[in-house]
């Protein structure tokens, strides 16, 4: 016992049963997909074969992941931006900063993406007022295209970018960049050379926040992408919902899943993972 | 009979008492045996739902009222059932799911007929009691073993008479022919319609179109896609015509009648050619109320009163050959049955549907994206 | 130390508010060039925030400030060229310690070797040449401290302002840096402007000292001066210990180390007070007696320890007597 609690800590042991519960939970489901898509249609490696074989999963698959990471870019960038101003504002503006950015946040994903229809679509305020004003003589598609969806998704994502990098510069010590200034760092130099390193576990885990919840985007694209622009998590659906096959959605699933997990993975060989992740006490 | 229907009034509340507490679970279990019955059929899944009402699957919105009134009512007075409803659309991947997990809720699925043709032979379905459902009150060739057309509903397309003007588009060919009217289409996202649209802009005719020349088809689509974009709901293809995103769609018959009116005609409906879609109502295998319940309710469905009173209400087509002369003077422009348009139109092939929608809805959403 | 570089700051009326409150209040103090200057205060005195003002994070809300005579009070604090050691001593985590020491010559675009150059003579300084790569997070407190002093010291800065600089710091750990400090500005005669709370580290460092209260200076003079005279009942108090006694003309401070404590009848003709021990403290170098005395607050009388030529205890009726230029009169306020 003694040499277990030496490298487990007692936590872990009382919050075992409980672990294990969701460890059942959520593994069950895992190794069901995992399953499917080595059984249907037919037993094998078929399903996984496609990847190679299918132009179309290629091109889809490419398609989300270009997607996924300008929208990773441009969400943190923004983000990085937005937080920089929240943390650094005085404590009043940053509780309205705080309240408008949840309020986005809880709005649904649905209304969002109608919102920007109607605010960017054809007929939407944006193009009427140019062309009333006589900047554009037919309306510019922003929507209904690969832009339109980077749009929404930007918009959807800059919350959940914003949440961590406010964490990570919360944590810093003004007195740091103070002492840059003092030793003769103008602005851009103390934000080259201290606060952007500090802040890069902040960037990190943004990032990966924004990219995997980017990975399952559905809604969006499918709307604002005009039918134009598909992307894995919409394509899943279709082999669910509408061709069903469900070998080549649950192969899709744990491609996606393991592509997540590789991710994690590489990036917790170059930073640890629980500073990513505001495990702030272990540093 | 009586004693029957007593009977199972008297199981029925038994089952409802015991399961709220009141009675307790010797008493229940004795009734049962008094009645001949097991005690897990009236307690599996909903005993309500066992023997007093039929599920409903449809896609919401207003059909469900429309459902209720043309089917429901007469139904009801027929058989003493009530009816309720499960809106959250049956698509064929949530059928089969249903199916698979033994617990299956709805009775009737307002779906395709080519749902028929690739969910009956792996066992998801009832199939039909043509001594119930009858086989003239439908097309011939929409009366399968697993599936009956009810309705008809058709491909169509509508456009912007301020774009056009003076010569208006007036086939599939003027449709894909961009130059000859430019603008923004907007075609349906899981190929149906879409096809056969573009193989007949491609010069095949109508009543040669199956087996689909896939690969024909994609090419026509595929020479407007700079052009295109694609609709999932028929609530989006409305908002972009109405919004002026296309200026050409696509688009079920009974929508593009609600455009027309809600536009005061500024977008027109064109019916030639319209392809006309099966709508079946099939059964998922193990329903609730009963394989007769179902086929009882179907029945009802094809009946000329509910065929009439769906179209008023849906803006559905009859499928039933005894309503088409019925068709009242002003639904003759919109119904794709009615005397004005059913020479003009072409018919879906449910069975190559239901054999071929997986391959051809991939190989459409490869194309277009 | 060739590069060794000093300066004199003169402040003139300083005062900083904050909305309605007034952090520093009308101070006018001149540092001298190459002395090691303690601003002494309890917290909310106004010393950390002078310090602000004069490193130019803090804007001058009135007067000025002059270096060398010149006013430097638009000069921001990046061009201000004064070192300054933190409170917690703000090094740069993601920099090893020769990164850390050569920043500010590396802003400032100086040549690589140069850098490297002065980065060894800076560590070999404070003593850590053989930690130049470690990251801040392996050092001890010390040798952070040490690192942060060598970082402000690299370009030879006029002045160097450190904040509470020992405060992370254990007692013992503390006496030896407050040495090495005392050294250092010795070697390089740079002006020390050093802000803490602790009188100790006051008296054992300063060439003067300033004691602030509300914002205010209380009185400015050289350890010495300070115990030995100090004006005001608050400097008398918070510099050292005092008994403070209300004679004829005044309140007067005294020491308790300047008074003779025997027992009844042990001072000859010399006693002036007489009361009981109520509690006798022992430090090792010296016994504390704290003397209840009728009519007044107790008295403390401090004596060293190896004298003890009575032996007391508490309970003890005891007479306590002074020299007449033992006690100071305070002025009033």
């Amino acid at each position: 016992m003694q040499a277990l609690t030496r490298y487990i800590s007692p936590g872990w042991l009382l919050v075992a049963p409980f672990f294990l519960l969701v460890v059942a939970f959520y593994l069950g489901p895992l190794v069901n997909i995992l399953w499917l898509s080595l059984t249907d249609p037919e037993p094998g490696l078929g399903n996984y074969r496609m990847l190679t074989e299918s132009d179309a999963l290629a091109r889809i698959l490419w398609t989300t992941l270009r997607i996924c990471a300008i929208t990773t870019v441009f969400s943190v960038v923004i983000g990085y931006c937005l937080a920089y101003a929240m943390v650094h504002a005085h404590q009043k503006s940053q509780n309205w900063m705080l309240t408008l950015l949840l309020i986005s946040f809880w709005i649904s994903v649905l209304v969002r993406t109608f919102a920007w229809l109607m605010l960017l679509g054809h007929n939407g305020v944006v193009n009427s007022g140019m062309e009333a004003i006589g900047l554009i003589d037919r309306p510019v598609r922003f929507m209904r295209n690969e832009l339109g969806v980077l749009i929404g998704m930007v918009h959807y994502m800059i919350p959940y970018a914003v949440l961590p990098l406010m964490a990570n510069m919360q944590t810093l010590d003004p007195r740091v960049m103070a002492a840059s200034r003092n030793l003769g760092a103008n602005g851009v130099q103390t934000f080259r050379r201290i606060y952007l390193p500090l802040t890069i576990p902040g960037i990190v885990a943004s990032s990966l926040l924004v990219f995997i919840l980017s990975l399952g985007f559905y809604v969006t694209p499918a709307i604002l992408g005009g039918g134009r622009v598909l992307m894995v998590a919409e394509y899943i659906s279709v082999q669910l919902l509408v061709t069903l096959r469900w070998g080549t959605a649950a192969m899709l699933g744990t491609l996606m899943l393991i592509g997540v997990l590789a991710l994690l993975w590489i990036m917790s060989r170059f930073m640890r993972l629980t500073t990513v992740f505001g495990g702030g006490a272990t540093r | 009979m009586q004693d029957k229907q007593f009977m199972k009034e008297t199981l029925l509340d038994g089952a409802r008492a015991y399961r709220a507490g009141r009675m307790d679970r010797r008493t229940f279990l004795a009734l049962c045996g008094a009645a001949g019955v097991a005690t897990n059929a009236v307690l599996a899944g909903d005993a309500q739902a066992a023997a007093d009402h039929i599920v409903m699957w449809n896609w919401g919105g207003i059909s469900e009222e429309c459902h209720g009134n043309a089917i429901g009512v007469p139904f009801t007075e027929k058989t003493g059932m009530g009816m309720r409803f499960d809106t959250s659309g049956p698509l064929e991947g949530k059928i089969r799911e249903m199916v698979d997990s033994g617990n299956v809720t709805a009775d009737v699925a307002d779906g395709d007929l080519f749902n028929a043709v690739s969910l009956g032979p792996t066992g998801h379905l009832e199939a039909i009691d043509y001594d119930i459902v009858s086989k003239e009150r439908t097309l011939p060739q929409y009366a399968l073993e697993y599936g009956v057309s009810v309705i008809l509903y058709g491909y169509a397309f509508v456009y912007d008479t301020e774009a056009y003007g003076d010569n208006p588009p007036q086939n599939w060919a003027d449709f894909f022919d961009t130059e000859k009217f430019p603008g923004t289409r907007s075609l349906y996202k899981w190929a149906n319609g879409s096809l056969e649209a573009a193989l007949m802009a491609d010069g095949v005719p109508g009543d040669q179109l199956y087996p689909l020349d896939m690969e024909r088809a994609l090419a026509k689509i595929q020479s407007i896609k700079d052009d295109s974009i694609y609709w999932g709901s028929g609530s989006e293809v409305h908002s972009m015509v109405v919004s002026g995103e296309a200026s050409m769609a696509i688009i079920w018959q009974n929508r593009g009648k609600n455009i027309e009116e809600d536009t005061e005609g500024r977008y027109k409906l064109v019916n030639n050619q319209a392809m006309a879609m099966p709508g079946a109502y099939i059964v998922p295998k193990g329903n609730p109320a009963g394989r007769e319940a179902a086929m009882q309710f179907i029945a009802t469905a094809q009946e000329v009163p509910s065929q009439l009173a769906i179209l008023e209400c849906l803006g559905m087509t009859p499928s039933n050959p005894e309503a088409f002369s019925q068709i009242p003077e002003h639904q003759q422009a919109y119904a794709i049955t009615s005397a004005q348009n059913i020479d003009k139109i072409v018919f879906n092939d449910p069975v190559w549907w239901g054999e071929n929608s997986s391959e051809a809805v991939n190989a459409f959403l490869d194309a277009i994206s | 130390m060739s590069e060794a570089a000093t300066g004199g700051l003169g402040l003139t009326t300083l005062t900083k508010r904050f909305g309605g409150f007034t952090a520093v209040d009308n101070v006018d103090l001149e540092i001298r060039r190459g002395e090691f200057l303690t601003l002494l205060g309890p917290s909310g005195s106004g010393k950390t925030t002078l310090l602000m003002m004069i490193a130019g994070f803090l804007d001058i809300t009135e007067g000025d400030i002059l270096l060398d005579g010149a006013s430097i009070r638009d000069v921001p604090a990046d061009k201000r060229n004064f070192g300054m050691v933190f409170q917690g001593y703000a090094l740069f985590p993601h920099m090893t310690v020769r990164q850390n020491v050569g920043y500010a010559l590396d802003v400032r675009g100086r040549p690589k070797a140069e850098i490297e150059a002065r980065v060894d003579e800076m560590l070999e300084l404070v003593q850590l040449s053989q930690f130049g790569q470690r990251k801040p997070g392996q050092l001890s407190g010390g040798q952070q401290q040490r690192v942060a002093l060598a970082r402000a010291l690299v370009f030879a800065p006029p002045v160097l302002l450190l904040d509470e600089p020992l405060g992370a710091l254990d007692k013992k750990l503390r006496v030896e840096v407050q040495d090495q400090l005392k050294d250092i500005h010795k070697r390089i005669g740079t002006t020390f402007i050093y802000v803490t709370h602790d009188q100790e580290e006051a008296l054992s460092m300063s060439d003067r000292i300033v004691i602030m209260q509300n914002g205010r200076i209380e009185q400015l003079g050289t350890p010495t001066e300070l115990y030995e005279k100090p004006r005001t009942r608050f400097a008398a108090g918070f510099l050292g210990k005092s008994n403070f006694l209300e004679m004829a003309d005044g309140t007067h401070a005294l020491r308790p180390e300047k008074i003779d404590i025997a027992p009844q009848g042990g001072l000859g003709g010399n006693a002036r007070l007489s009361g009981t021990i109520r509690d006798i403290t022992y430090f090792g170098a010296m016994k504390k007696y704290m003397v209840a005395v009728e009519g007044r607050e107790d008295i403390e009388v401090g004596v060293d320890s190896w004298r003890n030529p009575h032996a007391l205890h508490e309970g003890q009726s005891v007479e306590l007597g002074w020299a007449d230029h033992a006690s100071i009169r305070l002025e009033e306020n």
